[in-house]
């Protein structure tokens, strides 16, 4: 036993020592990835068993209440229920709607490079920023779009888009495709670029129609793209902290707080602000999103395993 | 022939629809930047007029010579730009170091890093904030770009990473062979012919790291609250909104300049953009 | 080793010229290096309006004391305690700073050590300075810590409404019944009849407090039983007359996204006839709009009836010393500016918050709004019991006590949202949760070692109709 440790532990110092160049590389990596991502993520899970209330200067132990306290604060449910609203109805939509602007604009559209600008110009202005213009235009007394609507004589009253409780999570949603849909169409057209143009050809001299070709080759041919692009997707769905809080700021009361605005109002923007009570919020949602995560790559290799053996 | 010019005729008909409707859309879609530069000409008051036109009264200036110098947005430009580049050239740094060893060597602990960083990918980001500002006070670097510029190099790059790590995985070994014997060491044979061989990655990592660095929000706003002087576009502008509602056209003017930059600098350099997040995706 | 890697892109000429603004930028985060030994405060605070009355008060300081320069922060009370508390935590306090939250905040922060006592520079020596003293609010530990800055005779809630949207004399509207006619009548050709700051939820919760008052309501606690009082017909009956201009179509329809300062803009800009706010709209209209001054009417105290009064607690300290500071005694007499008679009319003369010494007010040259508001104050206002000032030991209670969701200023955004049909159900419930919480705090407290009951919350003495003056205690 000790003869053998004592065999391999010179040969093991002497190939880290060899290759000693290589973990100077990895030097830069690892003390950034360790100091601002993984050591953020123990000290969370430390101070989410804190009461700490952020003027002092450390919290006091007390296991796991507040993840009990969680359990039971409909806020954070509402939080929690929004953000999967969220998540059910935007990806969807920005997927699927940019899955057919790239197929119609791959087909040699004239001015599909002009189009494809100016769809990918809110990707590149600040969700922060975007958050407040849009704050201007959908404003009922004065933002232009209810000026349309209302000269189009589609509605007789303004409609309040972010004020009203039953509206406000669905016009960010609406807001949040508006910005994204230009990243998600570049996505899709590089994904259909790797689809031979001589496989339409050949289903064309079959007599196969437009619908069919999409049916039949692009969708099944695209499948494992899909599959990124909905996940890439679902997680920038669950982390649209800027855009929401200069829109609505969760609100008009908490319609549309999703967990981002929730951990930051308990952190930072209550009277009393609760930095343990905050971190166990985002910990027990993190947990939930990786959680979701697992269970799709999961299936996926479920799926690929069975059409391999198909 | 004539079912043949019939669906030509009819395919033409299609085309010349989804023109239209692509039009439409892409008006919609650019209609509230058109708005916010016309309300940044506009007359205090004008704003609250209704009515749909886009051309002002008058061009009114002032309003971007308030927001420049005033509101110290010109400052907060200065900051974003630096900020940005510092991220870009910083994670550029770091991960392509670790994307060629990874990609090229087999060491101890290869599996570890691999299996930390695709973890790293997975768990939501932006959630730990306080230790990130607890360990931006501890090194000094609180309200200074320094720190906001480390934080943001410092978390949600695996991609990026994993980008370089496939490239360079793929290249044949016979180049380094080569350079070995002409008596290149570890570090000319990365910089001198392995990085230049990853132009097209390198763009790619650039251009998301700028996308995500730009528009960067949490962190510089938890980073410089004590110090406005120190504020990025974003953040400005939230401050902003906060101190000075009174001036719409301020503002409007404000979120024009902060907007400008970025969309010209997007049009200059937009086949890069594409191509890069589509390599991005087809990695 | 840096530009030979970014020769690996093929713009190599644009990435130089970015190295070259990353090495401005290192030089550039560096500048600090000059006036080593002039002594610098760091003053943060929330009072825009005022800024220049102070900037000119330390200015003529440091003619007088060569070296000593404040720099003045001005922040935004929205980001205030955010700010601090980052500060704090990484040892940059300001040396001075105002605190824009409730008592309990406060008690917490004195509990965690933010603060340093006045010291001997500030001396307070007129009675109706000595007077609004009281431990757990601007004392602690028996140590004078601040002072308040500005009357207690004051609320948040008069009716400013613009004379040319109006058919009737905007001074002397009075009652709910009034004021919705007036509001119907208003609403036209793009203007609405009211304007109210919904999204600013601690705003409308002083407005619901304070209008509930106003019809003869005890306000959000009841001194003769010391039980919370949300539930109260008063509160109910408030909540109703608000939304009642929803139903009537003579709300600015974007109330619900509009915090104060958006709200007052739209209002001067002939949006909305009336505007609910305090007294400082007038000087934030002089000096914003002042092109709209002539055209306003205030009704000071717009649902009063003769049963009403409007119960306000003693004030805290304005301006607190930081435990931080390096230069406590500069701090101190630059506190001591603020107690002249001079200062006050001054301060009257910014048409902020009313001065602390309200005779102030007659003396200053103000607008007569401003006037009219204040001097409605006297039949409105009466000072109010506050538990801490009988036992130090509440504020540690208030220290103790967790938010509630949602408050009463949340509720009332929920019920303009159409959250929920009824209010009253949703009132009766913050009544019941604070009163919960209150309740855990107090056993949490005892469980420390404190010595605390609701009975503190409770005060036999109390007469609605009067001042609840410190002999009564």
């Amino acid at each position: 036993m000790s003869l053998s440790h004592s065999a391999i532990r010179p040969s093991i110092r002497r190939r880290l020592w060899a290759d000693r160049w290589i973990y100077l590389f990895l030097l830069p990596t690892v003390v950034l990835v360790a100091s601002y991502t993984i050591w953020p993520m123990f000290a969370s899970i430390w101070f989410s068993l804190l009461d700490w209330n952020g003027f002092e200067r450390a919290g006091r132990f007390i296991a796991f209440g507040n993840y009990a306290e969680i359990f039971a604060d409909r806020l954070f449910w509402n939080a929690f229920a929004n953000t999967v609203i969220f998540v059910v109805v935007a990806v969807p939509i920005r997927v699927g709607l940019a899955l057919l602007l790239a197929v119609v604009l791959n087909a040699g559209l004239p001015f599909s490079r002009s189009f494809r600008t100016a769809i990918f110009l809110p990707v590149v202005t600040t969700a922060a920023i975007l958050g407040v213009v849009m704050r201007f235009v959908l404003d009922p007394a004065s933002g232009p779009v209810n000026e349309v609507l209302l000269q189009l004589h589609l509605i007789t009253q303004p409609i309040n888009f972010l004020g009203r409780a039953g509206l406000s999570l669905y016009t960010a949603i609406g807001v949040w495709v508006w910005k994204w849909l230009g990243i998600t169409l570049i996505y899709w057209m590089a994904a259909l670029q790797t689809i031979p143009a001589d496989l339409y050809d050949a289903a064309r001299i079959d007599g196969a129609g437009r619908w069919q070709r999409f049916r039949y080759i692009t969708v099944p041919l695209l499948t494992p793209f899909t599959i990124i692009i909905t996940l890439i997707t679902v997680v920038e769905a669950t982390n649209v902290f800027d855009l929401m809080l200069t829109l609505t700021n969760g609100g008009p009361f908490f319609s549309s707080e999703v967990i981002d605005i929730f951990v930051y109002r308990q952190a930072f923007a209550a009277n009393i602000p609760r930095l343990g009570y905050a971190s166990a919020a985002a910990l027990l949602f993190g947990v939930c999103v990786m959680a979701v995560i697992a269970a799709q790559i999961v299936v996926v290799a479920r799926l690929r395993r069975r059409v391999a053996e198909q | 022939m004539s079912a043949a010019a019939s669906s030509r005729s009819g395919a033409r008909f299609w085309t010349w629809l989804s023109v239209l409707v692509l039009a439409v859309l892409c008006l919609v879609w650019i209609y509230p930047f058109l708005w916010l530069v016309s309300a940044s000409f506009k007359d205090p008051l004008e704003i609250f007029s209704k009515g749909l036109s886009l051309v002002p009264n008058a061009l009114r200036w002032d309003n971007y010579v308030r927001a420049w110098a005033t509101a110290g947005f010109s400052t907060y430009m200065l900051n974003t730009v630096l900020v940005t580049v510092g991220t870009v050239l910083l994670v550029i740094f770091h991960t392509s170091l670790t994307g060629y060893v990874l990609g090229r060597y087999n060491f101890i602990g290869r599996k570890l890093v691999i299996g930390v960083l695709v973890a790293t990918f997975i768990i939501p980001a932006g959630f730990a904030i306080i230790p990130i500002v607890d360990l931006t006070k501890t090194l000094g670097l609180l309200n200074n770009r320094w720190g906001i510029i480390l934080a943001l190099a410092g978390s949600g790059h695996a991609a990026s990473i994993l980008l370089y790590a496939g490239f360079f995985s793929q290249l044949p070994k016979e180049l380094e062979e080569a350079a070995v014997v002409d008596g290149a060491g570890f570090f000319t044979i990365f910089g001198r012919i392995m990085l230049p061989l990853a132009g097209p990655v390198t763009a790619t990592v650039a251009v998301l790291t700028f996308l995500a660095a730009w528009n960067s929000f949490l962190i510089p706003l938890v980073l410089t609250f004590g110090a406005p002087g120190q504020r990025t576009l974003a953040v400005g502008m939230l401050a902003f909104v906060g101190t000075n509602e009174t001036d719409w056209p301020g503002m409007a003017a404000a979120a024009t300049l902060s907007l400008v930059p970025v969309i010209v600098f997007f049009f200059f350099v937009q086949r890069f953009f594409v191509e890069g997040v589509a390599g991005a995706i087809k990695a | 080793m840096s530009t030979r890697q970014t020769g690996g892109i093929n713009r190599r000429d644009a990435l130089v010229g970015l190295g070259t603004l990353a090495a401005a930028m290192a030089t550039a985060s560096g500048r600090s290096a000059f006036a080593q030994d002039a002594k610098t405060i760091k003053w943060w605070d929330h009072f825009q309006p005022i800024a220049p009355l102070f900037e000119k008060a330390w200015a003529n300081y440091g003619a007088v004391h060569p070296g000593v320069t404040v720099e003045h922060t001005v922040m935004n009370p929205a980001d205030m305690m955010q700010a601090l508390q980052l500060a704090f935590r990484s040892e940059q306090a300001p040396d001075v700073m105002s605190i824009p939250a409730p008592l309990a905040t406060l008690n917490q922060l004195a509990g965690s050590s933010w603060f340093a006592p006045a010291g001997s520079g500030l001396h307070l020596d007129k009675p109706f300075q000595k007077d609004v003293l009281f431990e757990g609010l601007t004392n602690f530990g028996g140590k004078v810590y601040s002072f308040p800055l500005f009357s207690f005779r004051q609320h948040s809630t008069s009716l400013w409404s613009l004379k040319d949207k109006i058919d009737t004399d905007g001074n002397a509207i009075k009652g709910w019944d009034q004021i919705r006619q007036v509001a119907k009548a208003a609403t036209k050709n793009g203007t609405y009849g009211l304007l109210l700051p919904i999204q600013f939820t601690d705003r409308m919760r002083v407005h619901v407090d304070d209008l509930s008052q106003m019809i003869g309501g005890a306000g959000p606690i009841d001194w003769k039983t010391g039980q919370y009082n949300y539930a109260a017909d008063e509160y109910v009956e408030t909540l109703q007359q608000l939304l009642s201009f929803q139903q009537d179509g003579t709300l600015h329809p974007a109330s619900s996204s509009l915090d104060a300062r958006q709200g007052r803009t739209r209002w001067a800009a002939g949006e909305a006839a009336m505007f609910t706010d305090g007294p400082w709209n007038s000087g934030v209209i002089a000096n914003s709009f002042a092109q709209v001054l002539p055209n306003i009417a205030v009704s000071g105290n717009p649902v009063l009836t003769d049963s009403g009064h409007v119960h306000s607690s003693p004030q805290a300290g304005t301006f607190w010393i930081s435990a931080q500071s390096k230069n406590p005694d500069i701090a101190s007499e630059l506190l001591n500016l603020f107690t002249t008679d001079e200062f006050y009319i001054k301060l009257a003369e910014r048409m902020d918050q009313p001065p602390l010494n309200l005779d102030a007010v007659a003396q200053a040259n103000v607008h007569q709004t401003y006037k009219d508001v204040v001097a409605g104050y006297k039949d409105s206002v009466r000072l109010a019991p506050e538990p801490v000032i009988r036992n130090a030991d509440v504020g540690k209670v208030y220290g103790e006590m967790k938010p509630v969701s949602p408050s009463l200023g949340e509720i009332v955004q929920g019920a303009f949202a159409g959250a929920f049909a009824d209010p009253k159900p949703v009132l009766k419930q913050l009544a019941d949760q604070m009163t919960a919480e209150r309740d855990r705090a107090i056993k949490a407290v005892n469980d420390a070692g404190g010595k605390v009951s609701v009975d503190d919350w409770k005060f036999d003495a109390w007469n609605p109709a009067e001042d609840f003056t410190p002999d009564k205690y």
